[in-house]
């Protein structure tokens, strides 16, 4: 999803809340992530009794189900609770860095990037299997966003807006050429039809472990530039008057969201909406504190990507939906409520 | 627009100098032979009514669905649209060159190159698309040559029976049909007992499918192989969506066990398919009572809409049941 | 806003002040382009009789036009090409006219019709006809206009709040939109892969196939629609200005902007009943034809102008110059970044 509203926020008007309630939401988060990282493993197309799942891990016996558990529901659960995070991470920053609440990772082309990268995986170069075009997808993804990023900066530095509109400009022609591809190759457009929706099912572990260390070094640039972030958020003057680098700041926070983004969309394909809606959850909890909303956007977006991948098993049994349906579905109602609030809708 | 009093009246004038011209041509005599020919057509039957086609077409434009099942009963056409490379990777040698041969006149059946297809100066266009296409571009085809359309709920017997008529290659059609027939025969009768008393499923993958999924197919090769040969194999109930079109999750492997025979796509080598792989790699999968008592049977379907590619399917199936340890 | 305020009158005042040559000039100058671009896009209209696949020569398309020639030249040249560049010049003027009301309505030089969930909508109910309950050509060019107009209203309703404010109307309509997409994929998730290619080729916005039956009718009702969004235009000028100028001048806002959303969606809607969504020249053309025609705001006629030229060259690109010949919707959505990225570099850069 692609955010055409230029908008730029102040700093935030909301009433700080203070440290107790801070660290209280941070345990009920928690708790939820926790609860739902366990109906994840409970809970699917097939019904299968506590006790067998109990059974499954940890214990190491053999059984139809007991392998179900195990092969299927243990890895996805994984998968959801990396992508999630990782998801959760890039749109917290990707708000900060464009001071837009209603930025999202997908701005910057990372979603075009990965699809074209990997239209071009199937169609032109022919490989058909999902885990040959996971690192198409990755450089896709990365390869554009720096593109957008050498596009947005301007002689002083980059700006979000132009940032932005390099984003959706490139995005735009890069659909345009997938899409150009895609109907005239039956095959690309039958492996993209089922790409662009996003899931977490059958992503085996193993091709997900490569892509962790990248999560690793951007969640270490996340937090040593949420400082300057906060800064930020005040405006570029002031927070050059703080001493902030507005450059290396920029650039440190799209390498992160970048990684981020790019990594989960390699794996999971486009998942929309997720990395909107978490951060202003957060940042309603906690008030604009980024390393704050950082660490709550870590706990909430595996629990909303977990919740919409359960209901997405449950409600069509025994076909599922794909998780990032479902999140459009949960998050754009969501999307509607929030710009209908009184102050969201000021400009 | 085109009937403004003005073109008819041009129209008219350029249609009575023509019809001279034809005359004075016929008068200097040697040209009989071919007005002849032209002159001869049959009727066929098709979606779009009856028409009028050449006794014996020379050059034929096979669009859609048309052109493999075409190709697969001799004919040669002289332009096609573009088949998916997966489908012209199992072809016979011979086929895929003809397929290569022939002119590529759009990527598919909706977005034909009308006019690059007009050059062609077909005599037959055979149509096999959507019917929204066919309200798109169905009226310009029949202005080009007689087309024959039909639509893509046709059943592949009767579309082989169909396009053989449509297109004059009847000999191989009766050809194929007698050893068809031979084949099944022969199945049914070294099998008897297991066709008789042996629950089977048939599942797949697409070839881009969903990773994580698969499906229990009930339609293509197993259709026939249910329908024709007579294996007991699920089948989805009256009205409703084929069970293929339900992409299964991984964890439904284990739903497999209560059949005591399972089938599932290899290449013409007789490894797995490229994407049922990660199937057969599951430890479910393996741990499937089918498949640990060596009841899982790889089958190479290259095709499921005319006769060739099924012949092959049942040589498959036929080398696959002999391989059934005795059931217990 | 306060800012805004003694600039308005400072302009009113020049304005009255030197009233007949400034019209005059501005006038004047769009008069020229809009001259100028009528005969550039007959060029390429000529160009695009002349060009195809089937080789015919100069003298045989002029015949042909004329009526002298039969069968299959008389069919290629009258009855295939010369509806296909109409539909592109009547199709892409609506739309550029469309894009401009929106893009003035919202005071947003990236509106478009798309923007309230329009394209989506109507791709949605495209591909319920083609995929779930298998309708023919007619149900389909229903349903997409029934999905692009109920969801064009959803937005509106959901963006009212004592008003419809241009900001909020774009975030409800992103919302809707994605959830839609999201549909979207669903749907064309579960369907056979012929039934999804054909609704996808529908989907990209293609003049393939345009007969002179969709030419007459769709421009019929484009006609008709023209009529009061050029009524509407001299309000549209002043609504730009802000609302509260507008209503002091006494412009009725609410049903001004109702009626202004109506025949926008109207002129898309018929555009996408005929040919499927043809992205981005919606967005483009108006700031295109604002530019040329150095007007302060967006008026309709450079950019029904504009409209026109994008679609014919886009088409002639997509079935001519691309290696095969691919739906127009393809070409002006890469058209699309393009003029964004000139944007990019020289507005926003200006700017920052």
């Amino acid at each position: 999803m692609t955010t055409l509203a230029l908008r730029q926020d102040g700093p935030g008007t909301e009433p700080v809340p203070g440290p107790r309630r801070r660290l209280l939401g941070l345990v009920v988060a928690l708790v939820v992530l926790v609860v739902l990282l366990v109906l994840s493993v409970m809970i699917g197309s097939t019904a299968i009794s506590p006790s067998v799942v109990w059974d499954a891990l940890f214990h190491s016996s053999a059984g139809i189900d007991q392998f179900a558990i195990r092969d299927f529901r243990l890895p996805r659960t994984i998968v959801g609770l990396v992508v999630g995070v990782a998801l959760g991470l890039s749109g917290a920053l990707i708000q900060a860095l464009t001071r837009n609440p209603l930025a999202d990772p997908g701005i910057l082309g990372v979603h075009a990037g990965a699809s074209f990268a990997v239209t071009v995986a199937v169609g032109l170069l022919g490989i058909h299997d999902a885990r040959g075009y996971m690192w198409f997808a990755f450089a896709g993804a990365l390869i554009v966003t720096l593109l957008v990023l050498a596009l947005g900066s301007t002689r002083q530095g980059s700006s979000p807006v132009v940032m932005v509109l390099a984003g959706v400009c490139i995005g735009s022609v890069l659909g345009g050429a997938r899409e150009a591809l895609q109907l005239t190759d039956p095959d690309a457009f039958d492996a993209m039809r089922y790409w662009n929706a996003g899931s977490i099912v059958g992503r085996p572990l193993e091709v997900m472990w490569p892509i962790l260390p990248f999560f690793a070094v951007a969640l270490i640039l996340a937090f040593a530039v949420s400082g300057p972030l906060n800064a930020l958020a005040l405006g570029d003057e002031l927070a050059v008057a703080q001493g902030v680098r507005l450059v290396r700041t920029r650039v440190l926070a799209v390498i992160a969201l970048t990684l981020l983004a790019g990594g989960a969309t390699a794996i999971a394909g486009p998942i929309g909406f997720v990395g909107l809606m978490v951060p202003h959850v957060a940042r309603w909890i906690v008030g604009p504190h980024q390393r704050w909303i950082f660490v709550y956007s870590i706990l909430l977006a595996p629990s909303l990507l977990l919740a919409s991948d359960v209901l997405g098993r449950i409600v069509m049994r025994p076909v599922e939906i794909p998780v990032g349906v479902v999140t459009a579905f949960v998050g754009a109602p969501a999307l509607v409520a929030l710009a209908r609030r009184k102050r969201a809708s000021g400009l | 627009m085109s009937n403004s009093p003005l073109m008819r009246r041009g129209a008219a004038l350029a249609a009575a100098l023509m019809s001279a011209s034809l005359v004075l041509t016929a008068c200097g005599g040697d040209g009989g032979d071919t007005g002849d020919k032209a002159a001869k057509t049959r009727s066929v039957k098709a979606e779009n009514g009856t028409i009028e086609v050449p006794v014996a077409p020379r050059r034929i434009v096979t669009i859609g669905n048309t052109s493999l099942p075409f190709i697969d009963l001799g004919g040669k056409p002289v332009g096609v649209t573009e088949v998916s490379d997966s489908d012209i990777d199992v072809l016979p040698e011979e086929q895929k060159s003809v397929y290569k041969a022939a002119e590529i006149v759009g990527s598919s059946g909706g977005e034909v190159d009308l006019e690059k297809l007009a050059g062609l100066k077909p005599d037959l266009i055979l149509v096999q698309f959507h019917s929204n296409d066919w309200d798109k571009v169905g009226k310009r085809l029949e202005t080009i040559a007689p087309t024959v359309f039909w639509g893509l709920d046709t059943e592949w017997k009767a579309f082989a029976d169909a396009i053989a008529a449509a297109g004059n290659v009847t000999n191989a059609l009766s050809r194929q049909k007698a050893e068809f027939k031979e084949k099944v025969a022969k199945i049914q009768k070294t099998y008897r007992k297991i066709i008789d008393d042996t629950s089977f499923v048939d599942v797949s993958r697409g070839d881009s499918s969903d990773p994580g999924t698969f499906y229990i197919a009930d339609i293509g090769c197993s259709e026939i192989a249910r329908d024709d040969v007579g294996l007991d194999l699920p089948e989805a109930a009256e009205g409703k969506d084929p069970l293929a079109y339900e992409a299964l999750p991984f964890e439904q492997i284990g739903e497999l066990s209560k059949y005591d025979v399972i089938t599932y796509p290899v290449n013409a080598e007789g490894q797995p398919t490229e994407p049922f792989v990660p199937v057969v790699k599951t430890n479910t999968w393996k741990a499937l009572p089918a498949v640990s008592s060596g009841r899982a049977l790889g089958v190479f379907c290259p095709g499921n809409n005319s006769y060739g590619p099924v012949l092959r399917y049942l040589d498959s199936l036929d080398r696959a049941l002999a391989t059934l340890p005795a059931k217990k | 806003m306060s800012t805004h305020i003694p600039r308005v009158d400072f302009g009113r005042r020049v304005l009255v002040l030197r009233r007949r040559r400034i019209a005059v000039r501005l006038q004047w100058r769009s008069v020229v382009v809009c001259a100028v671009l009528a005969v550039v896009v007959a060029g390429t209209a000529v160009l695009a009789l002349m060009t195809g696949s089937y080789s015919l020569s100069p003298g045989q398309v002029l015949s042909a036009l004329t009526g002298r020639e039969t069968g299959i030249v008389h069919d290629i040249v009258v009855e295939w090409r010369l509806p296909r560049v109409a539909a592109a010049l009547v199709f892409g003027a609506a739309l550029g006219v469309s894009g401009a009301i929106f893009q003035s309505l919202l005071r947003n030089p990236l509106a478009d019709p798309g923007i309230i969930g329009f394209s989506q909508g109507s791709h949605t109910g495209a591909l319920i006809v083609i995929l779930v309950i298998n309708g023919t050509y007619v149900q389909l060019v229903s349903g997409a206009l029934l999905g692009g107009m109920a969801t064009a209203v959803a937005v509106y309703v959901l963006a009212y709040r004592r008003g419809v404010q241009g900001f909020r109307l774009i975030v409800v309509g992103i919302g809707v939109s994605a959830m839609l997409t999201s549909l979207n994929t669903w749907l064309i998730l579960k369907a056979d892969l012929d039934q999804a290619m054909s609704a996808a080729a529908w989907g990209a916005g293609s003049l393939n196939g345009v007969s002179w039956d969709q030419v007459v009718i769709g421009g019929a009702c484009i006609a008709v629609l023209l009529l009061p969004a050029g009524m509407l235009s001299r309000p549209m000028r002043q609504m730009e200005l802000g609302d509260d100028a507008a209503a002091s001048q006494g412009v009725r806002v609410s049903p001004a902007r109702l009626g202004l959303v109506l025949v926008g969606v109207a002129l898309a809607a018929t555009v996408t009943a005929a040919s499927g969504p043809i992205a981005f020249i919606s967005l483009v053309a108006p700031q295109i034809g604002r530019r040329l025609a150095r007007t302060a705001g967006i008026t309709l006629a450079p950019a029904a102008f504009v409209g026109a030229l994008l679609c014919l060259a886009s088409d002639y690109l997509a079935q001519h110059v691309a290696p095969t010949p691919l739906p127009v919707g393809i070409i002006t959505v890469m058209l699309g970044g393009g003029y964004l990225g000139y944007l990019l570099f020289t507005e926003a850069r200006r700017r920052l």
